[in-house]
C-alpha cells in the first residue's frame, strides 16, 4: 500500500526494518502467532542498552530504548502477553501507556491497527461485531452481512487487540470482553443453524487495554473482566532530568512547527518541571508536604505550559518568562476544583516560601509573583 | 579514581575474573562470602565445609560471642534467635544495641551448627564490642565519583532496571538454584569483590570496617597451621586475603590485652562454663573495662527479621527465605515452592473478602515461571514471584485491592515464625542492668517497702534521671511504678509528677519478658515501643490520635529516635488527616520539644521546624471544616490558633480561609471569623460593629447564632467599648419596646456566650456611657403622679388637634403587659427616663443586677434566667454587687413559668423561649410542649430527640405525640420536595441511534416506501432508515444504603438522614437501607416504614469507624452497579484512615457508588475533617454538604 506523508506513523512502519531485523536476528522458540521471540520484544520495546545485537548476515544494530522506564515492567508486559493473557496498562494521564500498547502490538503481531477506542459512546458492536443491516435484511443473516470488530478480527488472525479507555466504556458493553478473553471464541447467535456461528480465536490472539486512573468517574470495570487482565502499572517518569528534558524537546518541536524561535531559559524549565513534580506528587523535592490538587499535574501538561511561555516571550517579548509561571499554572490547576486554587496559594505560600527563603535567586523570583494567584 | 581519596583500604585487583579467581581459589583461609540471610548459600555451606573440611571455621561475629556459640547450636534452639549485646558506655549511658539475628537461612547459623555436629572448633572473629576501633567515624557515605560509574550501577541497569533492584538477590539468590555448591560460593565472593571495588573508587571504605577487617585478618594468622574457613561477609572476604602493614598493627596495638592471639576460639563441644572463662569482656583490662557489653541471646520473629521492620541487614519475606532453604535449593521444588506461595497468598486474600481463585494462582505461578525463563534464570527468584503476584492480583489499585494483596503477601510471605531459645542457656541481660540502675537512682529495689516520691525534673538532674527511668519502665510494660495523676488546669504541664513505687515479684517476671526487646532499660522501651508502632502500623496506623500518644510516651522516655520517628507519624498522620483539636496538641507537643521543656531531651530533634510548619498548614487546611460548625468550643479553637499562628508569624494562608468562612460558614462560624479578622487587624472595628448591629434584625435563632460566635471571639473588644460596639448598642437602644421584647430571648441567649463576669464588665461600660441613673425617686410619689396627669391630659390635647403623638407613643410605660401595670406610677419624664430604660435593657440582655431592674421587668429577667441560669465561667460563682442573690424565687412548674412567660412575651415568643429550652436540655419542658401548637422544625425535632435518649420509657410515652407530630408534618413536607426529583421509570424508546436492538416492525414500518418486488417474487424492503430499540432503563431493584454516622452527639443531619430514608424506603425500584453507626453499626432498615420508631431507635454515642460501617454495607451490595452508598458523617475517623481508604476503594472499585455528606441538612455547610475528606475524595467519594433535596436528585440522576 502506498501512503502519502502521515502526520503520526504508526509504529509498525516506523521500525519496520528494525522489526525486521529483529525477526531475523533471533532464531529462538516464539510463542504461536508472534512474529519476534520474547526477549527480542523486550529488547525492541526497552532498547538494547547501547549494545549491539547480533543479526544475520553478521549485521549488527544497537536498538534504541522507545519506552522510558523500568525493564522489568516491559518484561512482566510481554510474559504476560506470550501466555495469551489481557493486558491491562492502567496509570495517569499523560504516562506513555498508548505508546507502549502500540509498540507491544507491533512487535508481538506486526500490526498496532486493530484498536478499538473506548468512550461512553461506544457500543457493544465495536468490542464484537455488528451488521451491514441492509444487506442483513436484504439478504438475511451470513457472514457476508457481518462487520467485524477489530477484536474480532484479531480473534480470527491470531493477533494483538487493543482496547483504549477502557473504563470509559460503560460497564455492560466492557464485560463484551469476559467472553472472549474466558472462552476465548465469540457465538453468533444470530447465525445459528449454520456451521460458522461460532468464531474461535486463532492461537496468539489477546488484548491489550489501557485506562487512566485518575478520571474514574465513568465507569468501573467489573470483578469478572478485571479478573481476566493482568495489570500493569506505568509510573510517571521518575527521574527530575529524564523529564525536564522530555518537557523541553516537545515544547521546542511545538513551539518550531509555528514558526517561532524556541527561547527558554533551561532554568526556568527546571523550575517549571519542578512545580509540576511537586504538585503531581503531593511531596516537594525536598520532601516536604504538598496538598495536591485534584486536576492531574501530567508531563503533557508541562510540556503545554513551557510551550505557552515559549510562544509569549517569542511573540511578545520583553517579559520576565518567570512572571508568567503563575498564571499559566493557576490555568492549569483550576479546571473543575475551585478548592484547588487554594491549594496552589497553599503550595506558594509553603514549599515555594520555604524554597525562596533558602536564597535560591530563581525561586524567589516565582515567590514574588504571588499576587496574580489571589485573583 | 582521583588521588586525594581518604581511601586507606587495601588495594583490589582490577580484572574481576582474576580477582574473583584469587578470592575463591586461596585455601588459607577459605573463604565463603556470605549475606547474612541467604537461603541459597546457606543450603551450600555445609557441602562447602565438608570438602573443605576445616579445622576450624570463624564467622563475623564480635569477640565476646564466642561464649554463646554453643547455645547457638544447641539442637534446641529453634531460629530464628537473635544476639543481642549492648555498651554501656563510660558516663553509664546505653550504648547501642546491636542485633545478630540468626534464622535457618543464615549461613553463619548453619556454619556454626555444622562444626557442632563435626566436631570442629568454631569461633568468632569479628572486633570485640569493647573495641575503640567501632567508635571509628563512619565513612562518608554515598560519595560515588560521578566520572566513573560504579560497577553495581552498570550492573544494575543491565538487568531489570526495577528501582531499589537488590544485586545480591539478582546475581547471587536467583540463578543459584541447580548450580553447584562452588558456583553459589563464587557469584557471592565476585558480588563482594564488586562491592568492594565500588567502594574504593566511591567515598573510600569506611574506617570501621577497616579495623574490623584488620582484626579478622589478625584472628585468621593467629590459627596458624589450621585449615581455617572464614565466613564473613562478601564485602569484607577480599580484604582478609591483602595483608595490610601500614594498618593491621596501628590498629591491633594499643591494647595488647585485647588482642586475639591471648584467646584460643572455643570448642563448639565445650563446656558452656569453659566457654565463660574466655569470655572476650571479661578479659578486658584498662579504659575499655568500663565499656561492658552485656550480652543475651534472645528468641525472635521472622516479622523482625523482615527488612521492612526496621532491621537494617534484614531479609524480605523471610517465609520465602525459609522455603527456599529447606527444599535445598533445587530449581524445581523453588519452581514447586512458587506456585505453593500463589495459591496461599490467593487463599489469603479469599479469606479477606477479595474474589481470587485457582486460576489466578495459576496464572501467578505461570507468569513467574516464565519472567524467570525470560530472564535466563533457572527458577523463579522471589523478584519474580513478587512482581507476578503484583500483576496479577492488585490489578493496578495501590489503595483498595492492592491493599489487601499487600497484606495477604506479607501474611503469607513473612510469616510468623517465632524462635526458641534453649533452656540452659544463661538468662537475659536486663534484670541486672534494671537493678543497677535503681541502686544507682536510689530507687527501691527488690525487697523495699512502697515508698511515694516526688520528683521535680525540671530542676533536679537526679529527678530527672530518675523520671525517665521510670517513663521506660512504664512504657517497657514492668510494672513498678505508678505516677499519680497531676495535671495543670486545660492540659497545661504540670511541674512535677508523683509516683508511687514498689518492686514485687511481677516486676522481676515482666522484666524478664521485656529482656527480649533489649539489654537495657532503653532499649528495652525503646523495644516495646517500636513493637508497639509496627502493630499499629500493620493496622494502616497509626492514627493521629495513636501517633500523638506515641509522641508523648517517647519523649517522657527520652528516646530521641524514636521521638524522630513518631515526629514522622504526627506529621503523617495529624498533618494529613487530623481534627483541629488534634493538630493544635501536635503543635502544643512539637513546640515542647523544640523549647527545650522535655527534660530527657534537651536537643530538639532535626525537622522539627519541618514538622511545626507542616502542622500549621494542615491547621489552616483544617478550618475549612469548622465552617459547618455550630459549636462554641470549635469558634474558641479557631481563636486559639489564630493567636498562636499570629504569634508565630504564619497568619498567611489563614486570612484567605477567615475571609471564606466570614463569607460561607454557619451564622455562628460567620461571626467568628469576621471579629477574629477584627482581632487581628484585618478588618476595622468601625465595620464589624455595624455587621454585628445589624445581626439584631436577623431572625431570632440566627441571631443568637451570630452574637454566640462574634462574642466569644471579641468579648474583650466589646468590654472596652469602642466602635466595635457603639452601633449594637445604638441598635438595641433604638429598637421600639414590642420590638425589644421579641429579641430580648435571643440577645440574652446570644450574650450567654460571655462569661457572668464579662457581662458585669459589659454592662458597667453600657452604664458608663448613659451615665448612671439613681434608681430611686427624686419626687414624692404624689407629686410625680400630679405631673403624669398633667403629661396624659397635655398629650391628649395634642392627639385631639391631629398632631402626631411623637416618640411619647413608645415610652418605657409601654414595655411589656406585665410593666405597663405596674411600672407606669413610677417613671419619672425626662432624659434620665430614657437612659433608665436603656440600662434596664442592658440589664435584662446580659443577664445581670438584675434586682436593680423595676418589678415588673425583675419578672422578665427571672423569666430568662430560668432558661439560661446564671452562666458558665468567670464569675459564675460569685455574686456580683447586686446580682444573682436579688433574684425572684425560681420557678416551682415549668407550667408557672409557660404561663408566665405567655403573659410578659404573648404566644409566639413563647414558643421560642420552650424550644430553646428544650434545645437546652431541659426535657420537662419538652414534655410541656403541645404537639398542636408547635412549629414544625427539624432544629426542635432534633432538641426533641436529643433528650430522648435520656428518657424512660413511661416519659418518653408522652413525648411520642409531640414527635409524631413533628414527625409526620416534616416527613410529609420533605417528600413533596423529594418525589418529583425521583421519577425514574421509563420505558424502551424507540431511536435511530444503532444500539445493537434492531426494532424490525418499527424498521419495515419506517422504509415501507422502498419496498419493491425482487425477479424471484419476494418483497424486498430496502431499510434505508433502521430503527433500533433503546435500553430500557435500568429502574428496579436499585439499592440505597444510608450509612448515618451517630458517634458524637444527635446532629440534626442524623434526623434529616431518618427522614431522607424514610421517604426514599417509599419510593419503587429503590430499596433503602438505613444504618446507624459508631463503632457499631446497626441496621436499623425495618424500622423505616414508620419513622418515628426509626428516630426513637437511633442510639448515640460511641467512636467513629467509618471503615467498619463501610464493611457491613460491602455485605450488602449484590449489583454493584446498581448500589449506591451514602455516608453521612464528620468523617473524624477514630480508626486508621488506610484501612478507611481501603474499604472505599474496594466498593468503588467493585462499581458501586459512593457518596459523602459532610452534613444533611438545609443549610449546606458542614463540620467536617478537612483532611480525610480530601483523601475520600482521591479514593472516589466525593464528599459535599448536601440538602436532603440535592441527595434525593443525586439519587435520582444515578436511578434514571
Amino acid at each position: 500500500m502506498t501512503t502519502g506523508p502521515r502526520q503520526i506513523d504508526p509504529a509498525e512502519h516506523r521500525y519496520a526494518d528494525e522489526l525486521a531485523f529483529l525477526a531475523a536476528a533471533d532464531g529462538g522458540a516464539r510463542p504461536p502467532g508472534w512474529r519476534l521471540t520474547p526477549r527480542a520484544v523486550v529488547t525492541f520495546v526497552a532498547g538494547s542498552g547501547g549494545k549491539p545485537v547480533d543479526g544475520p548476515g553478521k549485521k549488527k544494530r544497537v536498538i534504541d530504548a522507545k519506552f522510558i522506564g523500568e525493564r522489568a515492567l516491559v518484561e512482566r508486559c510481554v510474559v504476560t502477553l506470550a501466555g495469551e493473557r489481557g493486558l491491562l496498562l492502567v496509570g495517569e494521564p499523560g504516562t506513555a501507556k498508548s505508546m507502549l500498547s502500540e509498540l507491544l502490538a507491533a512487535a508481538v503481531c506486526g500490526t498496532s491497527a486493530l484498536v478499538v477506542q473506548g468512550t461512553a459512546g461506544t457500543t457493544e458492536d465495536q468490542l464484537r461485531y455488528g451488521w451491514n443491516y441492509a444487506l442483513l435484511l436484504a439478504k438475511g443473516p451470513s457472514r457476508e452481512a457481518l462487520v467485524a470488530s477489530p477484536v474480532l478480527t484479531a480473534m480470527t488472525a491470531g493477533a494483538v487487540a487493543r482496547v483504549e479507555e477502557v473504563t470509559r466504556c460503560l460497564p455492560e458493553v466492557q464485560d463484551a470482553l469476559v467472553s472472549v478473553l474466558s472462552e476465548r471464541r465469540m457465538a453468533l447467535p444470530e447465525l445459528a443453524g449454520i456451521d460458522d456461528a461460532t468464531v474461535y480465536a486463532a492461537p496468539g490472539f489477546t488484548v491489550i487495554a489501557t485506562a487512566n486512573l485518575r478520571d474514574r468517574g465513568v465507569s468501573e470495570m467489573s470483578a469478572a473482566l478485571k479478573r481476566r487482565f493482568n495489570f500493569e502499572v506505568v509510573p510517571p517518569i521518575a527521574d527530575l532530568e529524564a523529564e525536564i528534558d522530555l518537557v523541553r524537546r516537545q515544547a521546542r518541536v511545538t513551539v518550531e512547527r509555528v514558526g517561532a524561535a524556541y527561547e527558554v531559559d533551561d532554568a526556568v524549565l527546571e523550575t517549571l518541571v519542578t512545580v509540576f513534580r511537586d504538585l503531581r506528587t503531593g511531596r516537594s523535592v525536598e520532601g516536604w508536604e504538598v496538598e495536591r490538587p485534584s486536576t492531574v499535574m501530567s508531563t503533557a501538561e508541562a510540556v503545554a505550559v513551557a510551550a505557552s511561555i515559549a510562544l509569549a516571550t517569542s511573540y511578545l517579548p520583553g517579559r520576565d518568562p518567570l512572571s508568567l509561571l503563575p498564571g499559566h499554572l493557576l490555568g492549569v490547576v483550576r479546571k473543575d476544583d475551585e478548592a484547588d486554587q487554594g491549594r496552589l496559594l497553599a503550595y506558594w505560600d509553603g514549599a515555594l516560601r520555604r524554597r525562596a527563603g533558602t536564597g535560591a535567586h530563581l525561586w524567589r523570583q516565582v515567590w514574588e509573583h504571588r499576587d496574580a494567584l489571589e485573583a | 579514581m582521583t588521588p586525594s581519596r581518604r581511601d586507606a583500604g587495601p588495594p583490589v585487583d582490577d580484572d574481576p575474573a582474576v580477582a574473583v579467581a584469587r578470592l575463591a581459589g586461596s585455601d588459607a583461609p577459605y573463604l565463603i562470602g556470605v549475606r547474612h540471610h541467604s537461603p541459597v548459600l546457606a543450603a551450600a555451606v555445609p557441602a562447602l565445609l565438608d570438602s573443605f573440611a576445616p579445622d576450624l571455621v570463624l564467622v563475623e561475629l564480635p569477640e565476646e560471642f564466642g561464649e554463646w556459640m554453643p547455645w547457638l547450636a544447641d539442637p534446641d534452639t529453634v531460629a530464628p534467635v537473635a544476639l543481642a549485646a549492648a555498651r554501656t558506655g563510660p558516663d553509664g549511658a546505653d550504648g547501642p544495641l546491636r542485633f545478630y539475628p540468626f534464622a535457618d537461612f543464615s549461613p553463619e547459623l548453619v556454619a556454626v551448627r555444622w562444626a557442632a555436629r563435626a566436631g570442629v572448633a568454631v569461633g568468632p572473629c569479628d572486633l570485640p564490642l569493647a573495641h575503640p576501633g567501632w567508635d571509628a567515624a563512619p565513612g562518608p557515605a554515598d560519595e560515588t565519583d560521578p566520572g566513573e560509574p560504579s560497577l553495581f550501577a552498570t550492573a544494575r541497569d543491565r538487568m531489570t532496571g526495577r528501582a531499589g533492584e537488590d544485586l545480591w538477590d539478582r546475581w547471587v539468590e536467583a540463578p543459584a538454584p541447580g548450580s553447584a555448591p562452588e558456583a553459589v560460593r563464587r557469584a557471592a565472593l565476585a558480588v563482594g569483590w564488586a562491592l568492594r571495588h565500588d567502594a574504593h573508587s566511591g567515598g573510600g571504605v569506611d574506617p570501621r570496617d577497616l579495623a574490623r577487617e584488620a582484626w579478622m585478618r589478625a584472628r585468621v594468622a593467629a590459627a596458624d597451621g589450621r585449615r581455617v574457613a572464614v565466613i564473613v561477609g562478601a564485602f569484607h572476604a577480599p580484604a582478609l586475603l591483602t595483608p595490610d602493614p601500614a594498618l593491621g598493627p596501628a590498629l591491633l596495638t594499643p591494647d595488647p590485652a585485647l588482642g586475639p592471639a591471648s584467646s584460643g576460639p572455643t570448642s563448639a563441644g565445650s563446656e558452656a562454663t569453659g566457654a565463660r572463662r574466655e569470655d572476650g569482656a571479661e578479659r578486658a583490662r584498662g579504659p575499655a573495662r568500663a565499656k561492658r557489653a552485656q550480652i543475651s541471646l534472645v528468641p525472635y520473629t521472622f516479622d523482625l527479621l523482615d527488612a521492612r521492620s526496621g532491621y537494617p541487614a534484614g531479609i524480605r519475606d523471610p517465609q520465602w527465605q525459609q522455603g527456599v532453604v529447606e527444599c535445598g535449593a533445587d530449581p524445581s521444588a523453588v519452581e514447586g515452592l512458587a506456585a505453593a506461595f500463589a495459591v496461599r497468598v490467593t487463599s489469603a486474600l479469599r479469606a479477606a473478602g477479595h474474589p481470587a481463585g485457582p486460576a489466578e494462582a495459576r496464572e501467578v505461578a505461570r507468569l513467574a515461571t516464565d519472567l524467570a525463563r525470560l530472564r535466563g534464570l533457572p527458577a523463579p527468584g522471589r523478584g519474580e514471584l513478587v512482581e507476578a503476584l503484583q500483576s496479577t492480583l492488585a490489578q493496578g489499585e495501590p489503595v483498595g485491592r492492592g491493599r489487601a494483596v499487600a497484606r495477604a503477601m506479607s501474611d503469607v510471605l513473612i510469616g510468623a515464625r517465632r524462635g526458641q531459645i534453649t533452656a540452659r542457656a544463661p538468662a537475659s541481660g536486663l534484670l541486672p542492668s534494671v537493678r543497677r540502675l535503681l541502686g544507682q537512682l536510689r530507687l527501691p529495689g527488690p525487697g523495699d517497702p512502697e515508698r511515694t516520691l516526688r520528683l521535680d525534673p525540671l530542676r533536679s538532674p537526679l529527678d530527672r534521671r530518675r523520671e525517665v527511668a521510670l517513663q521506660r519502665l512504664v512504657a517497657g510494660q514492668i510494672p513498678y511504678g505508678s505516677a499519680d495523676q497531676i495535671s495543670g488546669v486545660g492540659g497545661a504541664d504540670a511541674l512535677t509528677t508523683v509516683w508511687r513505687l514498689h518492686w514485687t515479684p511481677v516486676t522481676e517476671a515482666s522484666i524478664a519478658v521485656a529482656g527480649l526487646y533489649g539489654v537495657t532499660l532503653a532499649q528495652a522501651a525503646e523495644g516495646r515501643l517500636r513493637t508497639l508502632r509496627r502493630r499499629e502500623r500493620a493496622d494502616d496506623g497509626p492514627t493521629g490520635i495513636q501517633a500523638l500518644a506515641g509522641l508523648a510516651v517517647a519523649m517522657a522516655c527520652g528516646l530521641a529516635g524514636l521521638v524522630r520517628v513518631r515526629l514522622a507519624d504526627v506529621a503523617q498522620a495529624v498533618g494529613q488527616g487530623g481534627t483541629l483539636p488534634e493538630i493544635v496538641t501536635g503543635i502544643d507537643l512539637a513546640e515542647r520539644l523544640g523549647g527545650g521543656l522535655v527534660p530527657a531531651l534537651a536537643d530538639p530533634p532535626d525537622g522539627l521546624t519541618d514538622v511545626i510548619e507542616e502542622l500549621y498548614a494542615a491547621a489552616v487546611r483544617a478550618v475549612d471544616g469548622l465552617a459547618g460548625s455550630d459549636d462554641l468550643n470549635d469558634a474558641r479553637a479557631l481563636l486559639a490558633l489564630v493567636h498562636r499562628a499570629d504569634a508565630a508569624g504564619r497568619r498567611l494562608r489563614l486570612d484567605h480561609a477567615l475571609a471564606r468562612m466570614a463569607d460561607r460558614g454557619t451564622p455562628m462560624m460567620q461571626a467568628a471569623a469576621a471579629a477574629v479578622r477584627v482581632v487581628l487587624g484585618l478588618d476595622g472595628a468601625g465595620a464589624f460593629g455595624e455587621r454585628l448591629a445589624s445581626w439584631v434584625d436577623a431572625p431570632p435563632i440566627e441571631m443568637t447564632q451570630r452574637l454566640r460566635g462574634a462574642l466569644t471571639v471579641a468579648g474583650p473588644l466589646l468590654e472596652a467599648g469602642d466602635a466595635t460596639v457603639t452601633p449594637l448598642l445604638d441598635r438595641v437602644e433604638e429598637l421600639t419596646d414590642e420590638e425589644f421584647l421579641e429579641r430580648l430571648p435571643g440577645l440574652r441567649g446570644g450574650f450567654d456566650a460571655l462569661s457572668p463576669a464579662a457581662r458585669s464588665r459589659i454592662l458597667a461600660m453600657v452604664t458608663d456611657r448613659a451615665g448612671d441613673v439613681d434608681p430611686t425617686l427624686a419626687e414624692d410619689p404624689a407629686v410625680l403622679a400630679v405631673w403624669m396627669a398633667a403629661d396624659l391630659a397635655g398629650r391628649q390635647a395634642v392627639e385631639t388637634l391631629g398632631m402626631d403623638s411623637g416618640p411619647a407613643s413608645s415610652g418605657p410605660t409601654s414595655e411589656a403587659s406585665g410593666a405597663r401595670r405596674e411600672d407606669g406610677a413610677e417613671e419619672a419624664p425626662g432624659p434620665a427616663r430614657a437612659k433608665r430604660g436603656q440600662i434596664s435593657r442592658w440589664r435584662l440582655v446580659l443577664g445581670r443586677q438584675s434586682d436593680s431592674l423595676p418589678p415588673g421587668q425583675r419578672r422578665l429577667a427571672t423569666a430568662l434566667d430560668e432558661l439560661y441560669g446564671a452562666g458558665r465561667g468567670e464569675g459564675s460563682y460569685t455574686v456580683d454587687g447586686s446580682g444573682g442573690g436579688g433574684r425572684e424565687t425560681a420557678f416551682p412548674s415549668v407550667r408557672e413559668w409557660e404561663e408566665e412567660l405567655d403573659v410578659l412575651f404573648g404566644t409566639r415568643v413563647r414558643e421560642d423561649v420552650l424550644a430553646r429550652a428544650a434545645g437546652a436540655g431541659r426535657v420537662d419542658v419538652a414534655l410541656h410542649l403541645r404537639p398542636e401548637a408547635v412549629r414544625p422544625s427539624v432544629e426542635l425535632l432534633h432538641a426533641v430527640l436529643s433528650l430522648a435518649g435520656g428518657m424512660s420509657e413511661a416519659r418518653l410515652a408522652r413525648l411520642r405525640p409531640l414527635v409524631a407530630r413533628l414527625v409526620a408534618a416534616l416527613s410529609a413536607q420533605l417528600a413533596r420536595t423529594l418525589r418529583p426529583a425521583l421519577t425514574g421509570l421509563t420505558s424502551p424508546r424507540r431511536t435511530r441511534r444503532p444500539t445493537g436492538v434492531l426494532d424490525l416492525p418499527g424498521t419495515v414500518r419506517a422504509n415501507l416506501r422502498t419496498a419493491r418486488l425482487g425477479p424471484d417474487g419476494r418483497v424486498l424492503v430496502v431499510p434505508e432508515r433502521p430503527v433500533f430499540r433503546s435500553r430500557a432503563r435500568r429502574s428496579i431493584d436499585w439499592r440505597l444504603i444510608l450509612l448515618t454516622d451517630v458517634s458524637g452527639s444527635m446532629e440534626p443531619s442524623t434526623v434529616w438522614a431518618a427522614l431522607t430514608a424514610s421517604v426514599l424506603a417509599g419510593v419503587p425500584a429503590l430499596r433503602t437501607h438505613f444504618l446507624t453507626f459508631s463503632t457499631e453499626v446497626i441496621d436499623l432498615t425495618d424500622r423505616l416504614d414508620d419513622p418515628l420508631r426509626l428516630l426513637l431507635e437511633v442510639r448515640v454515642g460511641g467512636g467513629t469507624h467509618i471503615a467498619d460501617a463501610l464493611r457491613y454495607a460491602r455485605g450488602l451490595v449484590t449489583v454493584p452497579n446498581r448500589t449506591m452508598v451514602v455516608v453521612i458523617s464528620d468523617f473524624e475517623e477514630g480508626y486508621p484512615v488506610g484501612a478507611l481508604i481501603a474499604e472505599v476503594r474496594a466498593l468503588v472499585e467493585s462499581g458501586c457508588a459512593l457518596l459523602g455528606c459532610a452534613s444533611l441538612d438545609d443549610r449546606g455547610t458542614a463540620r467536617y475533617c478537612v483532611g480525610v475528606a480530601e483523601q475520600l475524595a482521591a479514593a472516589g467519594m466525593p464528599v459535599a454538604a448536601l440538602s436532603p433535596l440535592e441527595l434525593a436528585r443525586w439519587v435520582g440522576e444515578r436511578v434514571s
